[in-house]
């Protein structure tokens, strides 16, 4: 018999333009591995990663989708029954920021206020950044939580995932 | 719609069914697992278990259940073992229907063209930065030549402005070198702080040939020809060292024109080249300082067994003056009778007598005791003078 405590499921989407690093991402986070190619994502991609916190198991449902060029070509309903959500910039394209903060509007427009952060990956590439650190300032003086993450290095991706699981099943 | 004949429908049932490997669920209103069925094994969903909630067991459903609409599509969901299927939800009363259809050779397909689209992007974003990175540095160079450029112009004027100093200082160190020069050569025959005087002025005109009224002074040693002809040439350049070294300086002092060395001879005049007052004066006030500095140094002399005897003649009159020699070697030399008359006078004069003309004895009466000595004939000279000796001078 199965004594395994029931985990609570939530769905949270992983959100972004293309090549951004969502897919890695969540393989850093799932598998902690990390490639080097780039595949690109058709349609979405589901994964699921449990996690303790403080004794409450909680399994994120990890949707990848899609991050696509042409915005208008985003489909919503992916979105639907997310608890939380991922938006993932590159800091080396600065245009790729651009796309999160038009993806945010349009989730807000279609979902409401939901649980979500603002990871700009490719922390390893700093020389290469320019999003510009004010930029990013004025996001999180606006009540955005941005974080800096490697899904290279993994660095703060743990941590960007497991402050979103709080907060989605608090 | 019409009702589909049977065979379509089979047919239809077997093209879609078949081929895109369907798969079922059948779940409940409590969103329990009624049943399931089709190619489950394509999706994954090989332990289905039938009476249990479906969410844990069928992950993609999570947030979708219940649906809002009858009729709900979720295109290209990649499921665990990577296959990808089309979503379809629908509700027949409580029931809610999951088929999936498998599209993975679609999503591939769609795949490889993507990726070309992206990659494609990702290098002309790439290009375009390394563009704007190479501008960047292009500017940063270009500004980096204007700096240069600009540098390279002031060291450029700076060593403009260097050379001309260069000039400049060449230009002053080759007058200065002239004026020493120069000096130099004044000193040899003038008093140096009236040589100094006159190139300072830069009339040096008045050197040029000229007749003037002048004190003339000759001197010399008694029996310097005796001595030189029985003493070692060493032994007579010494002396001489000393008869020079002791006179020149007075002659310098009293700011007289020393024309030249002749042997133990000197000629000095007064009133020549830059005028001066009293010149007879002066030329008498220097034959007595110069006697009495060859008192003390016939004394030694003497003590070295020498028997050596100093005379002065003085007379004043007009003679020709200035440079004479060619480039190189000048003198400052004085031509006329008057030069004449002192060369005799002092070949007249005894050891420690000043001898001088009647024109010099009148102009230094009230300045020294004169004592008449008489006429004497001189050769050269068509008529006798009145030749007088200054004793001493009179203290003021």
């Amino acid at each position: 018999m199965n004594m395994m405590p029931q985990a609570l499921q939530k769905k949270v989407c992983v959100l972004g333009g293309f090549s951004v690093g969502k897919t890695s991402l969540i393989r850093r986070y799932v598998e902690s591995i990390f490639s080097e190619s780039y595949i690109t994502t058709v349609g979405v991609k589901i994964d699921k990663k449990t996690l303790d916190l403080a004794g409450r198991l909680v399994s994120l449902i990890l949707w990848d989708v899609a991050g696509e060029d042409d915005m208008a070509s985003f489909r919503m309903t992916y979105l639907r029954g997310a608890a939380g959500y991922l938006l993932v910039a590159d800091g080396t394209r600065p245009a790729t920021l651009d796309v999160a903060l038009s993806l945010r509007e349009r989730v807000e427009a279609a979902c409401g206020p939901l649980p979500c952060a603002l990871l700009v990956n490719k922390n390893d590439l700093t020389e290469e950044w320019t999003i510009s650190g004010t930029d990013l300032e004025g996001l999180r003086q606006k009540g955005w939580w941005v974080r800096p993450t490697s899904a290279r290095t993994g660095e703060g991706v743990e941590d960007a995932f497991k402050d979103l699981a709080v907060r989605v099943s608090s | 719609m019409d009702e589909l004949p049977a065979s379509v429908a089979r047919r239809l049932q077997a093209l879609i069914y078949g081929e895109r490997a369907g798969a079922w669920l059948q779940i409940d209103g409590a969103l329990v697992l009624v049943a399931a069925g089709g190619y489950l094994d394509a999706y994954g969903l090989t332990a289905l278990r039938p009476g249990e909630p479906v969410l844990p067991q069928a992950l993609f459903l999570e947030g979708l259940l219940p649906p809002v609409e009858t009729e709900f599509f979720l295109p290209s969901v990649e499921l665990a073992n990577g296959r990808a299927a089309d979503l379809h939800l629908h509700l027949d009363g409580d029931t809610i229907w999951v088929i999936l259809l498998e599209m993975t050779a679609e999503r591939d397909a769609v795949r490889r063209v993507q990726q070309k689209a992206y990659d494609m992007t990702l290098l002309q974003e790439r290009e375009a930065r390394l563009n704007r990175q190479l501008e960047a540095a292009n500017a940063a160079l270009r500004a980096a030549q204007r700096e240069l450029e600009v540098s390279h112009e002031q060291v450029r004027a700076q060593a403009a402005e260097l050379a001309a100093w260069n000039r400049t200082l060449e230009e002053r160190v080759a007058t200065q070198i002239d004026e020493i020069e120069r000096i130099g050569r004044l000193k040899r025959f003038l008093a140096p702080a009236l040589a100094e005087a006159i190139v300072s002025s830069g009339n040096e005109r008045i050197l040029e040939s000229h007749r003037r009224d002048i004190a003339a002074l000759f001197c010399d040693l008694r029996g310097f020809t005796s001595f030189a002809e029985n003493a070692e040439p060493e032994e007579v350049m010494e002396l001489l060292h000393d008869y020079h070294g002791r006179l020149v300086p007075l002659i310098q002092a009293s700011e007289g024109t020393l024309d030249r060395f002749v042997g133990d001879g000197m000629i000095v005049y007064f009133n020549d080249p830059l005028p001066c007052p009293n010149p007879a004066e002066r030329a008498v006030q220097l034959a007595v300082a110069m006697r009495e500095a060859m008192v003390l140094l016939g004394a030694t002399w003497r003590r070295r067994g020498h028997q050596i005897g100093f005379g002065v003649g003085i007379a004043q009159g007009f003679a020709t003056l200035g440079q004479v020699g060619f480039e190189g070697r000048f003198d400052y030399s004085a031509v006329g009778t008057v030069i004449n008359t002192a060369a005799r006078l002092c070949e007249a004069a005894k050891d420690g007598q000043i001898l001088v003309t009647s024109r010099i004895a009148v102009a230094v009466s009230n300045a020294a005791d004169i004592t008449e000595i008489g006429q004497l004939s001189f050769k050269g000279l068509s008529r006798p003078l009145a030749v007088s000796n200054v004793a001493a001078l009179k203290v003021a």
